[in-house]
């Protein structure tokens, strides 16, 4: 028999890494030679011969869309959205369709490891889980001992970490930071409480809106399936778009309104807006008095804000914004003014989102068709490890109680704070890290301040699903399972549109399949290490089944009645729309929403919204800013082949103007170099478009993988993070800035700078 | 019957979605795709400033130039009306189009992988998988067949069911009541140009300058290697016989039959 080169090298591939062989090849082998996979003409597909296990809930984003799997001879072939559902249904994103990749990813830790190299350069050592466990037990001992609880530092994203959290905090570990808050979410949450009471999150009901604004939103580009559907299905329906943008992003391609505005002056544009709506009574006004709380200091605190004022500062045309005022104020109070999401950009965006939310109430769009909506989720239990006695309260611990810092900060740490102990040892020493499914690397500002920090410590402890960058650091790696082989998180949601027939639904991750090698569930894991710490009588839950019964119970739900239900229960829900004659309640210090903050002034903030300029970009640099790739989670998801198949670098985005006079084509290569000197590790290439401002370049964050083992997404694009060398707090909430960084251009090694 | 999809642009956000579920639906390589999604823009069109997306997939052409080029040896194989159940006998090579729901399918077994039909699409939607290759063949050919084993099984194709905005649209197009007619009826478009013109029936709709822009992807040419493929065929492989009729042809067969006719 004759083998042509391609073939021989199949075999080869195929008998290597039989993880990752395409079912059907699997299947052949039985009839073949030993070793030897023949890969199949004509695959079935997915719907034959294969059973489907349901009950599963995706976490390749946290959106969580409730899917099923397709198994064929033990071997999870595809992922499909759970027909069942009422949220997500039957579809799914790319990346939930991509998990199947990350479940065979080859590259996945498998075992649990010591690192006999260095931190940061890594030589693994296979170990057992004994070792590794009674290692960790007994370096966490040994600084609790000498420097307390308050000694150890923890670094967690993920449904998989609540377990560990809360084990953490029994133990009186006061240092937890969770990049979700603090770069990402935390102001969204924090200022919209503080206005209005209640934390919307994106609960905005953008199918039944009249009008919509986006303030930097990309919805499209950022995917988060049923948030999506309700946007087009809002857009379809007629509704006016404004975004507010200075990149043509996906959202801006779909709008009726693009606001090309100049980077950093949001905070300004809304200011000007709402100056503009209340002296042109373009606000809804019956609303208003009842509800909101100074409306007329506000009104005189934004008059500065005229018209050319906010259009000079902005860099748009006073036609915008009378456009927009107009639009908004006419379709009050049907109008979906998007909290946003990630929010930390400038270092000020506490009093962005407080603006953006004044504007809510004097639209008084909420608990409306259309605006933002109090969805009535069914609730479920907790996990809780006993109240227990500690020799130092952790609460006087707080770091940022300490520093007398940060009153409106979201949960945890911020971590400037937690790095700056790790680093100096001050207000206490911070010895032991332990890392639960993030990648600091990547999130927190810095890079080297992270390294530097990491590297200070007696001991680091990392659990990840995949070896991430700050796997690397790590002195025990231990290998978990992925979201299709654990139990832990409950999903509760609504139907997806809000003016359908109203119904609840709870939803408990169940695995779709069993964990391969030696990964383990995270219950487990932390049930087997307290058990070497001395905390075993304490154990709350014996293993994760019996977690998420607990937490069901209340909902007078178990898995097995999950299990019979096809994944998910359904009830009949409530409408979040107020029924007439009925009136709004705010849980603030008014009662009503705050336009004045009182609270804040008591802190000595700002008590309404002001806005801050913004450093300029020195000469020859632009601002530099990230958002989302539609195929990523961040870096999360940077290694899954299907995925990176599909983005496998993130383009820069230059104005075409401008790269005409810099000399620069679609497709160059380049380097970004930034303010300080710092010079991105990965090139990529050029993309030159009309739909960016030129003040700005744009790449797509989560790019730039550091650690060689990731195989597939190790050096492909750029890490927009690893330019964010300056960084920026914003007193409020200890929540930093991420577009406040500057760059140029290097290509051929040559640096090309930005014109004006 | 003519099996057909519309995507809608306006719906569209460009997931990727699609070409993903396509990928484990039907175990297509990473680095291939039957279908798959370009991103377009931010560009400027007559229509204004456009940025929009390409999910791009076999076209089931009216008149694909993929078939005519394919020098397996031919055989005579029957065809069933998956509605009607009626039958009728073509001879085909190793790709044709069907007569009754005139989707474009491929016979791997007999695929020699050489590629000439991939080298024939103008839309580049097949690719040859060398892995695939055997004592008798170079590769084997694949492309998008619309799902036809899962629309059979009733089934939407992958990429259709995943589709999270419902952007995807498929059913029969000469059905005046199906969703895609209605699309059609509405202005969905193939991607076309003066000198490609073999009747898509993969279709696209939406607003004028997302229209505009996705009109920039159209193949301006009909390939190079069409013509030398398409002699290069005709030497190899005897003269199609006119097909014959074994079962009550329905008319769309009769219509095939007459255009295969034509084309000779």
């Amino acid at each position: 028999m004759t083998m042509n080169l391609t073939r021989r090298k199949f075999l080869q591939a195929a008998s290597v890494a039989a993880a990752s062989v395409p079912l059907s090849n699997v299947v052949a082998r039985a009839e073949t030679a030993p070793g030897v996979a023949q890969a199949p003409l004509i695959p079935l597909g997915s719907f034959k011969d294969t059973k489907t296990v349901t009950g599963g809930i995706c976490e390749m984003c946290f959106w969580r869309c409730q899917l099923v799997g397709k198994i064929k001879s033990d071997r999870l072939v595809k992922l499909e959205g759970n027909p069942k559902g009422i949220d997500n249904g039957p579809a799914l994103c790319a990346r939930g369709n991509a998990g199947i990749k990350l479940v065979y990813d080859p590259d996945r830790l498998k075992y649990p490891m010591k690192n006999v190299g260095q931190r940061g350069k890594p030589v693994w050592k296979k170990i057992s889980w004994k070792e590794a466990l009674d290692t960790c037990a007994s370096k966490l001992k040994g600084t609790i001992k000498k420097y307390g609880a308050k000694g150890i530092g923890l670094w967690y994203h993920g449904a998989s970490a609540h377990y560990p959290v809360a084990f953490f905090e029994y133990l009186g570990v006061p240092n937890t930071y969770e990049p979700a808050f603090y770069q990402c979410r935390g102001q969204t949450a924090m200022a919209m409480l503080q206005t209005m009471g209640f934390v919307p999150n994106e609960d905005v009901d953008m199918a039944n809106s009249k009008a919509m604004l986006l303030i930097g939103s990309h919805i499209g580009e950022n995917i988060h399936l049923s948030h999506v559907k309700n946007f087009i299905k809002g857009l379809q329906n007629g509704s006016k778009l404004v975004v507010v943008d200075p990149r043509f992003s996906s959202s801006a391609a779909k709008a009726d309104i693009w606001v090309k505005i100049k980077p950093a002056t949001d905070t300004a544009f809304l200011l000007g807006l709402m100056s503009y709506m209340m002296e042109n009574g373009l606000y809804n006004k019956s609303f208003v008095e009842k509800h909101c709380h100074g409306f007329d200091q506000l009104k005189e605190h934004v008059s500065e804000w005229t018209l050319d004022k906010t259009a000079a500062e902005c860099d748009i045309p006073v036609s915008q914004i009378k456009e927009v005022a107009a639009l908004l104020g006419k379709n009050a109070p049907n109008v979906s003014i998007h909290p946003g999401r990630h929010a930390s950009w400038y270092g000020d965006d506490y009093q962005r989102v407080r603006a953006n939310a004044c504007l809510t109430g004097l639209l008084g769009a909420m608990d409306c068709p259309g605006g933002i909506v109090r969805i009535n989720r069914m609730s479920t239990g907790h996990v809780h490890w006993p109240e227990v006695e500690h020799e130092e309260d952790p609460e006087e611990f707080a770091l940022a109680e300490m520093a007398e810092k940060y009153p409106f900060r979201p949960p945890g740490t911020p971590p400037h704070l937690m790095r700056e102990a790790m680093i100096t040892g001050e207000p206490y020493p911070i010895k032991s890290l332990v890392v639960w499914g993030t990648n600091p690397i990547k999130t927190m500002p810095q890079q080297e301040e992270t390294m530097k920090a990491i590297k200070n410590m007696d001991f680091v402890m990392v659990t990840d699903v995949s070896p991430t960058d700050v796997t690397m650091w790590a002195d025990i790696l231990l290998p978990e399972a992925c979201y299709l082989e654990r139990y832990d998180h409950i999903e509760k949601g609504t139907q997806w549109d809000q003016s359908a027939k109203p119904q609840q639904f709870i939803s408990a991750r169940m695995p779709l399949i069993e964990p391969m090698f030696e990964r383990k569930d995270p219950v487990w894991i932390i049930n087997e290490l307290a058990k070497r710490m001395g905390h075993g009588g304490d154990i709350p839950v014996h293993n994760q089944e019996e977690m998420v019964d607990h937490m069901l119970e209340e909902a007078h739900l178990s898995i097995e009645k999950l299990r019979e239900l096809d994944g998910i229960y359904i009830q009949e829900g409530e409408s979040p729309y107020l029924k007439p004659g009925e009136e709004p309640t705010f849980d603030t210090d008014s009662g009503k929403i705050e336009l004045y903050s009182g609270a804040l002034e008591d802190e000595e903030f700002a008590p309404m919204p002001v806005y801050t300029r913004a450093e300029e970009p020195p000469k020859g640099f632009a601002r530099l800013i990230y958002g989302r790739s539609p195929v990523h989670s961040f870096n999360r998801s940077a290694n899954n082949a299907w995925l990176c198949h599909e983005m496998p670098e993130n383009p820069v985005w230059i104005n075409d103007e401008l790269a005409d006079k810099m000399g620069l084509k679609d497709g160059d290569r380049v380097y970004l170099e930034n303010q300080d000197g710092k010079r991105s590790g990965n090139s990529t290439a050029v993309k030159v478009t009309p739909g960016i401002r030129k003040d700005v370049v744009y790449i797509a964050h989560g790019y730039g993988t550091y650690n060689p083992s990731m195989t597939v997404s190790y050096k492909q694009g750029i890490d927009d993070n690893a330019l964010n060398t300056k960084a920026k707090i914003e007193g409020e909430t200890g929540v930093g800035g991420m577009r406040i960084n500057f760059v140029r251009i290097v290509k051929d090694n040559k640096i090309i700078n930005i014109p004006a | 019957m003519q099996y057909g999809m519309v995507i809608d642009l306006d719906k569209c956000v460009g997931c990727h979605a699609c070409a993903v579920a396509c990928k484990a639906e039907w175990e297509v390589p990473t680095q291939y795709g039957r279908n798959w999604l370009r991103r377009l823009g931010p560009s400027n069109t007559p229509h204004g400033l456009a940025s929009t997306y390409y999910p791009g997939l076999c076209n089931h052409c009216d008149q694909p130039s993929c078939v005519e080029v394919c020098p397996a040896d031919t055989v005579m194989m029957e065809f069933k009306d998956s509605k009607t159940g009626k039958t009728m006998t073509m001879e085909v090579a190793a790709t044709w189009k069907d007569p009754f729901n005139g989707t474009v399918q491929v016979d791997k077994k007999r695929c020699l992988g050489c590629g000439a039909c991939a080298d024939a699409c103008p839309y580049g939607a097949r690719y040859v998988n060398p892995d695939l290759a055997d004592d008798d063949s170079d590769g084997k050919v694949d492309k998008c067949t619309y799902c036809m084993p899962r629309v059979e099984a009733g089934l939407e194709p992958a990429c259709v069911q995943t589709c999270l905005s419902h952007a995807r649209v498929f059913g029969d197009l000469d059905d005046p009541n199906s969703e895609v007619a209605k699309l059609v009826q509405k202005g969905a478009t193939g991607l076309t140009s003066a000198n490609v013109q073999i009747g898509p029936n993969s279709r696209y709709i939406g607003n004028k300058r997302d229209m505009a822009l996705l009109n920039t992807s159209a193949p301006q040419e009909m390939p190079e290697a069409n013509l030398r493929r398409n002699m290069l065929a005709h030497m190899i492989k005897p003269a199609m016989e006119t097909a014959k009729n074994i079962g009550l042809a329905g008319i769309a067969g009769t219509l095939l039959v007459k255009s295969l006719d034509d084309d000779k």
